[in-house]
């Protein structure tokens, strides 16, 4: 266990529906580096939210099912009530690995950010099938052509930000397009952003439940809607 | 004439709701104006559809009406659409207000007791 007092203060989301196989795991991962870790249950019919508590997170949960962009902002809206100087979002299926959370923080404070985000192309992704690697390439450049932000990896779910950077997030995107959402603030807020090399490791398990082609259009259609009304 | 005029009001309510719905949806709102205005202009000069049917490249004036209401319809459901998605916000609003109310604390803290 790494600098206890410092990780004190320091939040990690970690959206969960239905992840009973590996949320164990994860939250162990995370509280050996000294984190306190905060589930979100989003409405799961497993034993998720029992998982949680039993493994010493805080466990929050959605009555009804609403989407991992609607949990994670619960999560986010919960660390700040507690005072939170940091947040980190961490996925539940076991892809992150909990040491990188050290280095998106360190990257905060060393590069005077607001928000640390968490990229497997500077980093490593291992075994990640070829579709899955064109859809982010063409979601990254989907990002730098709407919002201004040349990122090598924009839907990383392991990112960090400061207090101050939670603040400037307001996620209403329920469900995926919640990840070009939360990329549209920081470039609207005006904060310092920095990438960061992390690693991706995606299983069976983790690749079963992650994103298909078909979800990229659904991303798409939730965006376009969003902007025709307040 | 008694067509005329019940397809007019039909209308004429399609452009108070758009008017009403203009500060949530502004977009669809002027679009479903500009489609209902439209479409009291054919009724009411039906004469007229062919040539404007010609001029976009439609062909007969029937079909240019026909089309105008087919997008009216569509107009009117992306906007419930929307007020569904507004609906949802309101309730996810609410799931993540009594979520935090009720949030759990572990027994023990790994953190501070370890």
């Amino acid at each position: 266990m790494k600098n206890q007092s410092e990780n004190y203060h320091v939040w990690v989301i970690i959206a969960a529906y239905n992840e009973a196989g590996t949320l164990a795991r994860v939250i162990s991962n995370v509280e050996s580096y000294g984190f306190r870790a905060a589930v979100v249950d989003d409405g799961s019919k497993d034993a998720t939210y029992r998982i949680a508590l039993a493994n010493g997170a805080v466990a929050i949960r959605h009555p009804v099912n609403l989407g991992q962009g609607a949990a994670l902002q619960t999560g986010i809206a919960y660390a700040l009530t507690r005072g939170a100087q940091a947040i980190v979002t961490f996925d539940a299926d076991g892809q992150h690995r909990a040491s990188d959370i050290e280095v998106l923080l360190a990257a905060l404070k060393r590069e005077n950010a607001d928000f640390a985000l968490g990229s497997r192309f500077l980093g490593r992704s291992l075994r990640m099938p070829v579709t899955r690697f064109l859809l982010l390439r063409l979601a990254t450049l989907f990002t730098r052509l709407t919002t201004g932000l040349r990122l090598t990896d924009t839907h990383n779910g392991l990112r960090a930000m400061t207090r101050k950077g939670a603040q400037a997030i307001r996620l209403r995107q329920n469900r995926m397009a919640h990840a070009s959402e939360i990329l549209s603030q920081i470039a609207d807020s005006g904060l310092r952003y920095v990438e960061v090399p992390v690693t991706i490791e995606y299983t069976a398990y983790s690749l079963a439940k992650g994103q298909r082609i078909g979800d990229s259009l659904t991303i798409l259609s939730d965006l376009i809607t969003e902007k025709l009304y307040r | 004439m008694i067509a005329q005029v019940m397809l007019s009001v039909l209308l004429l309510g399609v452009v108070i709701y758009a008017w009403t719905e203009y500060k949530r949806v502004p977009a669809v709102a002027l679009l479903s104006a500009i489609v209902s205005v439209c479409g009291v202009y054919f009724i009411w000069f039906p004469e007229t559809s062919t040539h404007w049917a010609e001029f976009v490249g439609i062909g007969r004036g029937a079909d240019l009406v026909l089309y105008t209401w087919s997008c009216v319809s569509l107009l009117v459901i992306l906007n419930l659409h929307l007020k569904l998605r507004s609906q949802l916000e309101m309730i996810t609003g609410l799931a993540r207000t009594i979520a935090i109310e009720n949030a759990q604390q572990p027994e023990t803290d790994p953190i501070s007791n370890s």
